[in-house]
C-alpha cells in the first residue's frame, strides 16, 4: 500500500478503529474473561484474580437442564424473536413505503408519531402498557371493548398462556422496533432518484406497482441490513421486557425470554453477578453470530458485499 | 494482517490493564493522624476539629445518599442536621472548621440506590453517608465498601444501649458493627371495625387475644368468610401484590418456620411452614375471600381504594399505610381525614398460624452506613483518614438524636429505633412544637419537610405509632443473605400459582424445590427441611 | 421526497386512514398517558371520574420533585441539559465516525475490508451490558485524580462509550448509502484533482443526508434513553435515570412520572423535526448537481 493511499485510509478509518478497540474489543476480552470468574459487586480488585473456569457456564447450563419453566423461556424467545423480527421489518417497511406516499405532513406526524415508543423512557413506555392492558376492568383496552359490548368481563390478557402473554410483549416491542426498519427504509426511499418514479407514473403504474417494481428491489441491501441486525438485537433486549414481568402484567413464564431470564439471574436478584452475566452475554452473542451468519447466507451476503466500484 | 495486529494490540491492553488492577492493592503506608474517642461527643468532636484545623482544613465535605419513600426524606436530611450542630458545636468552642454537606442524593427505589452505591463506590463516587436496608449490610461489609465502626463504638456505648438489641443485631456482620439503625416499620393486619360490626365479630381487646395465639389464622378464616357470604364485604382478605416479601413470608415465622440457620448460614426452606402458608393462600383464593389475581392487582386503582373504600374485611398492611391514605387520594378522589383512619381500622399483630404457634411481625430496618473512602472528597485524605472517618461516626451518633429519629418517625410512620426517641414521641408537648416546626433544626431542613409536617403530624397519627411500637417485640426480620432475593422470587410465583389455582399446595411446594435445586448457586446456599404435614387441615375448628 | 402531483387523491386518504387504524392503540396509549399527567389520578380506563384535572404534577415536574409531599428537589433544569449534553454528544460522535468508516468501507478495496465489516457485525451481537465490566476496568484506570476533572471526565467517558455501541450499527448503515450513490458523482471531483478526503467531505456527505438522519437520530436515542452507562458512569444525573429510579410501584405518584414522562419526550421530539428539517431540507435525492 503506497503511503497516500495509508494515510487516506488512516483518515477515514482510524476513528472507528481505535473506538471499538478501546471500549469493544478490549472489554469483549474482558468479558470473555470475567465470564471465567465470580466477578460480583463492581468488585474488581477482590474478584478479577480468582478464576473459576466453567463455573458460570456449567452453572447456566444446569439451570436450563432442571428449571421447570425453561422450556417456556426457550419457547418463548424462539417465537417472540421469529414474530417481532417479522413485524420489525416489514412493518417497517409498510410504514415507509405508506408514508412515502402520502403528503409529507401527515407523513411526517406519522413517522414522529411511531417514534414515540423508541424516543419514551422504558419505564414510561411499559406504564403505558403496563395500564393498557391491565387485566382487570382498570385497563384500557378492557374497557373499551366493554364499553363496546363486546365482552362483559374484563380479560387478564397477559396470564392467559401462552399467547396471551406471547402477544402482549411481541405488541410492546414490536412497536419500538418498527421505528428502526421506519426510518432506514424512509432514508433509503429518499435516496431513490426522483425520475424513476417519475416515469412509472406517467407510464400509468400504481403505487402497488411502483413499490413492488421500483422501490423495494432498490432497499434490498437495507432489508437485509434490517433484518440482520434487528435479529441480533431481538435476541439479547430484555429492559422492554424487564418490567412487564416485574409488574405482573405478563405471566412470568411465558414472558420471560432467555436474554430476561439469564440477566434476571445475574442482576435482577440484589445481588450484581458480573460473571454469570458475561457467561450468559458470551452464550447469546455465539448464537446470534451463527443466527447471523445463516442469514447472511440466506440472503447472499456476498453479492452484497461485491467489491466497491470507486477504488483504483 | 490488520485483523492479527488488532488482536495483539488488544491483548496487550487487556495483560496492561490487569496487572494494573491487580497491583493496584497495595498502598504505602502513611502515618495518619487520629484521635481517640472519649464518649464525650463535645470534647471528642472539639479535638477532631482542632486537629483538622491545625492541618489547615477549614472546610469538610460530605455527602449523603438515600433512598425510599418521598416521606423518609430525614434519612439524608438527619446528616444535614448532624452536620450543622457539631458545627455549632466548634462554633461554640472556637474551632474555626465547617461541615459542608456538598449533596443529598435521595431517589425512590432502594435497590436502584444499592445498584449505584455498588458501582461507584470502587471508583470513590459514591455518597459519604449511605442509609439502605439492613439486608444490603453483609454484602456491603464483606466487598469492604463499608466502615467497620466497631471500635468507635466502644466509646459511645451509652448511646449504642440506648437502641433496640435487634436492630443493632441487624448492623452487623460477622460480629462487627458497621452502622446504626435509621429507621424500622411494622408489618400489622388491619381490620375494618364498620364492617366488623355488621357482621358481630367484636374487636375489643382482640390485639391481646392475637398477642396470645388464641386468635390464629383459622379465625381470621372464619370472620373474612362470614364478612363475605353476609355481604358486608366483596372480600375477606387483601394483600401486596407482586412479591412475596416481606409482606407474606409473614406467614412461615407465624406457622413457626424458619427462613435461615444460624448455625450453617444456609437459607431454609422450611417445608411445614411453607406448604401451610401456600394452602391458607389457597383457601382463602378458592373460597373467594381473596382475589385470585391479587398480585396482579394495582396499589394505587385498585388494592389501595379497595381497602380505604371498606371493601375487604382484613388487610395485611404496612404501619406507613396508616399515614398513606391520608395523604395519598384513594378515597373517592381524596385523602382521608385521619379521625376516618382511626375510626375505621383496628390493627393487631399477623396473627399465629394456628394455636401452639405465635403472632408475628416483620420489620426491614434501615442502617445508616458510612462509606469505607469516606472524607475522600477532602484534602490531605490519606494523612488525615482516620480523622475524617471518625468524624463521620460522629455525625453518624448525632443523626441519631432521638429528636431527629423522634421526627423521622412521625414524618415518615415509622417506628423508632431508640427508647430515648420512642418517649419522645409519646410526648404530647414536643409533638406540638413539632407541628408548629417550633425546633431546633438547619432552616434548609424545616423548609423541605414542612409539607410533609403539615400533612402527617397530628395526635392522631403520633397515637398510633406509639400503640404499634410494642409489635417490635414480636418481629423477625428476612435474613440478609445475598441470596435471598431469589429464594423469596421463587415463594412468590408458587403463591401467584397458588392462588390462580395453577398449582395445589403440594404442587407448588415440590415447585419450589425444583427451582431451589435448579440452580447451582441457589441450591448450596439452601437447606431443605421437613415435609409436608399428612392430614393437616385448614381451618382448623 | 415526495411522490409527484399526478397520484390520485383518493389513494392517499385511504392509505392514511390504514396507517391511522394501524396507530390507535398508539395513540390512545400515549393520549392517556398526557391526560393523566393532568389529573390526580391516573386516566387509564374511559371512565370519565377517574380523571381529576390539576397542573400540580407538572408544577412538581419543574421542581423536580416527582412525589406529592416530601421528596427531596432535584434541579431538574440541571437534569435535562445533563440527558441533553450527553446525547448531542453520542450523535455527533457516532455520525461523524460512522460517516468516515462507512465512506472508506464503501469506496476504498483494502485488504481486511471484508474482515472487518463482518467483526463489526460479530460486534453487534454482545449488548452494552456485557461489555460493561471491561469498560469500567477502563474507566477505573484512566480516571482523574484531580477533583476538578473527574466531572468532565465522567462526561466524556460515557458520551465515548456508549458511542462506540452504536458504531457497528452506524458503520453498515451509513456503507449502504453511500453504496447507493453512483460512482459518477466523485468521479468528476477526483478527475478535478480533489482529494478523497475533499470529494468525502463537498460532494458526498451533502448526497447522504438522509443517511446522516437516520443515523444522528438513532444516536441521540441512544444517548438520551441510556440508563445502564449513565448509572454506572456518570457522576451527575440525567432524566433517563432520574426517571428510572424514582418509579417504586408501591408508592410513586405515578400521574408524576407520567409528566416527568412527557416531559421527556419533547426534547427527543424536537431534536427528531429539527434535524429532518436540517437535513431533507431542499434536498432533492440523487438528482446530478
Amino acid at each position: 500500500m503506497n503511503k497516500d493511499r495509508l494515510t487516506t485510509l488512516s483518515f477515514f478509518l482510524s476513528p472507528m478503529i481505535v473506538m471499538v478497540l478501546l471500549f469493544y474489543l478490549v472489554p469483549l476480552v474482558m468479558t470473555v474473561y470475567i465470564s471465567f470468574t465470580q466477578m460480583r459487586n463492581w468488585n474488581v480488585s477482590k474478584y478479577l484474580t480468582e478464576f473459576v473456569g466453567f463455573y458460570n457456564y456449567h452453572r447456566l447450563f444446569y439451570m436450563f437442564q432442571h428449571d421447570p419453566t425453561f422450556k417456556a423461556v426457550l419457547l418463548t424467545t424462539v417465537v417472540f424473536v421469529a414474530i417481532t423480527l417479522v413485524i420489525n421489518v416489514f412493518g417497517g417497511l409498510t410504514l415507509a413505503l405508506a408514508t412515502f406516499f402520502i403528503d409529507e405532513r401527515p407523513a411526517s406526524a406519522f413517522r414522529l408519531l411511531w417514534l414515540l415508543p423508541r424516543m419514551s423512557p422504558i419505564a414510561v413506555y411499559s406504564l403505558v402498557w403496563y395500564y393498557f392492558f391491565h387485566g382487570s376492568e382498570i385497563g384500557t383496552l378492557n374497557s373499551i371493548l366493554m364499553k363496546l359490548g363486546v365482552i362483559s368481563q374484563p380479560i387478564p390478557w397477559g396470564q392467559i398462556v401462552p399467547w396471551g402473554a406471547w402477544s402482549i410483549i411481541i405488541f410492546v416491542n414490536g412497536l419500538v422496533g418498527v421505528s428502526f426498519g421506519m426510518i432506514v427504509f424512509t432514508s433509503a426511499l429518499n435516496q431513490i432518484p426522483k425520475e424513476l418514479v417519475i416515469a412509472a407514473r406517467v407510464d400509468g403504474a400504481s403505487s402497488w406497482q411502483i413499490s413492488r417494481r421500483i422501490l423495494i428491489p432498490m432497499v434490498k441491501w437495507h432489508f437485509m441490513y434490517v433484518l440482520t441486525w434487528q435479529f441480533l438485537s431481538l435476541l439479547t433486549t430484555y429492559p422492554h421486557l424487564f418490567l412487564l414481568v416485574q409488574w405482573d402484567l405478563v405471566n412470568g413464564d411465558y414472558g420471560t425470554t432467555l436474554a430476561l431470564y439469564v440477566f434476571n439471574t445475574a442482576f435482577g436478584m440484589g445481588e450484581q453477578d458480573q460473571g454469570l452475566a458475561a457467561a450468559a452475554a458470551v452464550l447469546l452473542s455465539i448464537i446470534g453470530i451463527i443466527g447471523g451468519f445463516v442469514t447472511l447466507k440466506v440472503l447472499q451476503f456476498e453479492k452484497m458485499m461485491k467489491r466497491p466500484r470507486g477504488d483504483f | 494482517m490488520k485483523m492479527k495486529s488488532i488482536w495483539i494490540v488488544a491483548l496487550v491492553f487487556l495483560g496492561a490493564i490487569a496487572s494494573g488492577c491487580i497491583s493496584g492493592g497495595g498502598g504505602t503506608q502513611t502515618s495518619s493522624a487520629t484521635v481517640q474517642l472519649t464518649g464525650d461527643f463535645t470534647k471528642d468532636a472539639v479535638s477532631i476539629g482542632k486537629v483538622l484545623e491545625q492541618k489547615g482544613i477549614n472546610e469538610v465535605k460530605f455527602s449523603a445518599w438515600g433512598s425510599g419513600d418521598p416521606n423518609s426524606v430525614m434519612r439524608v436530611y438527619g446528616i444535614v442536621e448532624a452536620a450543622r450542630r457539631i458545627n455549632r458545636i466548634w462554633q461554640k468552642n472556637g474551632v474555626k472548621v465547617k461541615i459542608v454537606v456538598t449533596e443529598t442524593h435521595y431517589v425512590a427505589s432502594f435497590q436502584d440506590a444499592y445498584k449505584e452505591y455498588l458501582s461507584k463506590q470502587p471508583l470513590g463516587q459514591a455518597g459519604d453517608f449511605f442509609v439502605n436496608s439492613y439486608a444490603f449490610l453483609p454484602t456491603l461489609a464483606d466487598e469492604g465498601y463499608i466502615l467497620d465502626i466497631t471500635d468507635y463504638a466502644k466509646a459511645y456505648q451509652s448511646v449504642i444501649n440506648d437502641f433496640y438489641p435487634s436492630l443493632i443485631d441487624a448492623s452487623k456482620f460477622k460480629g462487627r458493627l458497621y452502622g446504626l439503625p435509621q429507621d424500622t416499620e411494622a408489618r400489622p393486619l388491619y381490620i375494618r371495625k364498620d364492617v366488623a360490626a355488621k357482621i358481630g365479630f367484636n374487636l375489643n381487646g382482640l390485639d391481646e387475644k392475637v398477642k396470645n395465639g388464641e386468635f390464629t389464622w383459622s379465625d381470621v378464616y372464619y370472620w373474612a368468610k362470614k364478612a363475605k357470604e353476609s355481604g358486608a364485604a366483596e372480600w375477606g382478605l387483601i394483600h401486596r401484590k407482586g412479591s412475596a416479601h416481606p409482606d407474606l413470608i409473614q406467614f412461615i415465622f407465624a406457622f413457626g418456620g424458619k427462613l435461615y440457620d444460624p448455625n450453617t448460614g444456609k437459607l431454609v426452606v422450611d417445608v411445614p411452614a411453607v406448604y401451610k402458608w401456600l394452602y391458607v393462600e389457597w383457601k382463602f383464593a378458592r373460597d373467594g375471600l381473596l382475589p385470585e389475581d391479587i398480585m396482579s392487582w394495582d396499589w394505587a386503582k385498585q388494592i389501595h381504594p379497595t381497602i380505604v373504600e371498606g371493601k375487604t374485611l382484613f388487610d395485611i398492611g404496612g404501619t406507613w399505610y396508616w399515614t398513606e391514605w391520608q395523604t395519598k387520594q384513594y378515597y373517592h378522589g381524596r385523602g382521608l381525614k385521619p379521625e376516618e383512619v382511626k375510626k375505621w381500622f383496628y390493627y393487631t399483630l399477623f396473627p399465629a398460624g394456628e394455636k401452639g404457634d405465635k403472632p408475628v411481625t416483620l420489620s426491614q430496618p434501615f442502617v445508616w452506613m458510612i462509606n469505607s473512602k469516606a472524607g475522600q472528597q477532602n484534602p490531605k485524605y490519606d494523612e488525615l483518614k482516620n480523622i475524617y472517618h471518625e468524624l463521620a461516626f460522629l455525625m453518624l451518633i448525632k443523626a441519631s438524636d432521638p429528636d431527629i429519629n423522634a421526627i423521622h418517625s412521625v414524618i415518615s410512620a415509622h417506628l423508632p429505633v431508640r427508647k430515648e426517641a420512642a418517649k419522645l414521641i409519646k410526648d404530647e408537648k414536643w409533638l406540638n412544637d413539632l407541628k408548629n416546626l417550633n425546633l431546633d433544626l438547619d432552616p434548609t431542613v424545616k423548609d423541605n419537610i414542612k409539607d410533609i409536617v403539615k400533612a402527617t403530624v397530628n395526635p392522631i397519627n403520633a397515637q398510633f405509632l406509639a400503640n404499634v411500637s410494642y409489635m417490635l417485640e414480636y418481629t423477625h426480620l428476612a435474613p440478609a443473605h445475598p441470596k435471598y432475593p431469589a429464594l423469596a422470587d421463587i415463594f412468590k410465583e408458587a403463591v401467584d400459582k397458588v392462588l390462580r389455582n395453577e398449582m395445589t399446595p403440594k404442587d407448588a411446594v415440590d415447585y419450589i424445590i425444583q427451582k431451589v435445586k435448579a440452580d447451582p448457586e441457589l441450591a448450596k446456599n439452601v437447606e431443605i427441611t421437613g415435609e409436608i404435614p399428612k392430614n393437616w387441615k385448614f381451618p382448623q375448628q | 421526497m415526495r411522490d409527484v402531483e399526478t397520484r390520485p387523491r383518493r389513494y392517499s386518504r385511504i392509505i392514511i386512514l390504514a396507517i391511522l387504524l394501524a396507530s390507535l392503540p398508539l395513540i390512545i396509549g400515549f393520549t392517556l398517558l398526557v391526560l393523566s399527567s393532568f389529573s390526580t389520578d391516573m386516566v387509564t380506563n374511559l371512565n370519565p371520574s377517574s380523571f381529576h384535572p390539576t397542573i400540580e404534577n407538572w408544577i412538581n415536574v419543574f421542581h423536580g420533585k416527582l412525589a406529592t409531599t416530601g421528596g427531596i428537589r432535584a434541579n431538574i433544569l440541571r437534569i435535562t441539559l445533563n440527558t441533553l449534553i450527553v446525547a448531542l454528544g453520542v450523535a455527533g460522535v457516532v455520525t461523524g465516525i460512522s460517516a468516515l468508516a462507512g465512506y472508506s468501507l464503501s469506496r476504498i478495496n483494502f485488504r481486511g475490508r471484508k474482515h472487518m465489516m463482518v467483526l463489526l457485525l460479530i460486534l453487534h451481537a454482545f449488548p452494552g451490558v456485557a461489555l460493561i465490566v471491561g469498560v469500567y476496568l477502563l474507566y477505573r484506570l484512566t480516571f482523574p485524580q484531580t477533583s476538578d476533572f473527574v466531572r468532565l471526565y465522567s462526561f466524556v467517558y460515557v458520551i465515548f462509550a456508549r458511542a462506540a455501541l452504536e458504531i457497528p450499527m452506524s458503520v453498515w448503515l451509513m456503507k449502504g448509502f453511500f453504496d447507493t450513490i453512483p460512482w459518477e458523482f466523485e468521479w468528476s471531483g477526483i478527475i478535478d484533482g480533489a482529494s478523497r478526503i475533499k470529494v468525502w467531505r463537498k460532494i458526498m456527505l451533502p448526497l447522504i443526508k438522509p443517511g446522516i438522519l437516520a443515523v444522528a437520530l438513532f444516536a441521540f436515542l441512544a444517548g438520551w434513553q441510556d440508563i445502564i452507562y449513565v448509572r454506572t458512569f456518570l457522576i451527575d444525573q440525567t432524566l433517563a435515570t432520574f426517571i428510572e429510579a424514582n418509579i417504586e410501584a408501591e408508592f410513586s405518584h405515578m400521574p408524576l412520572i407520567a409528566a416527568a414522562g412527557t416531559l421527556y419526550l419533547l426534547p427527543t421530539i424536537i431534536f427528531f423535526i429539527t434535524a429532518q428539517q436540517i437535513l431533507l431540507q431542499g434536498y432533492s435525492g440523487g438528482i446530478k448537481g
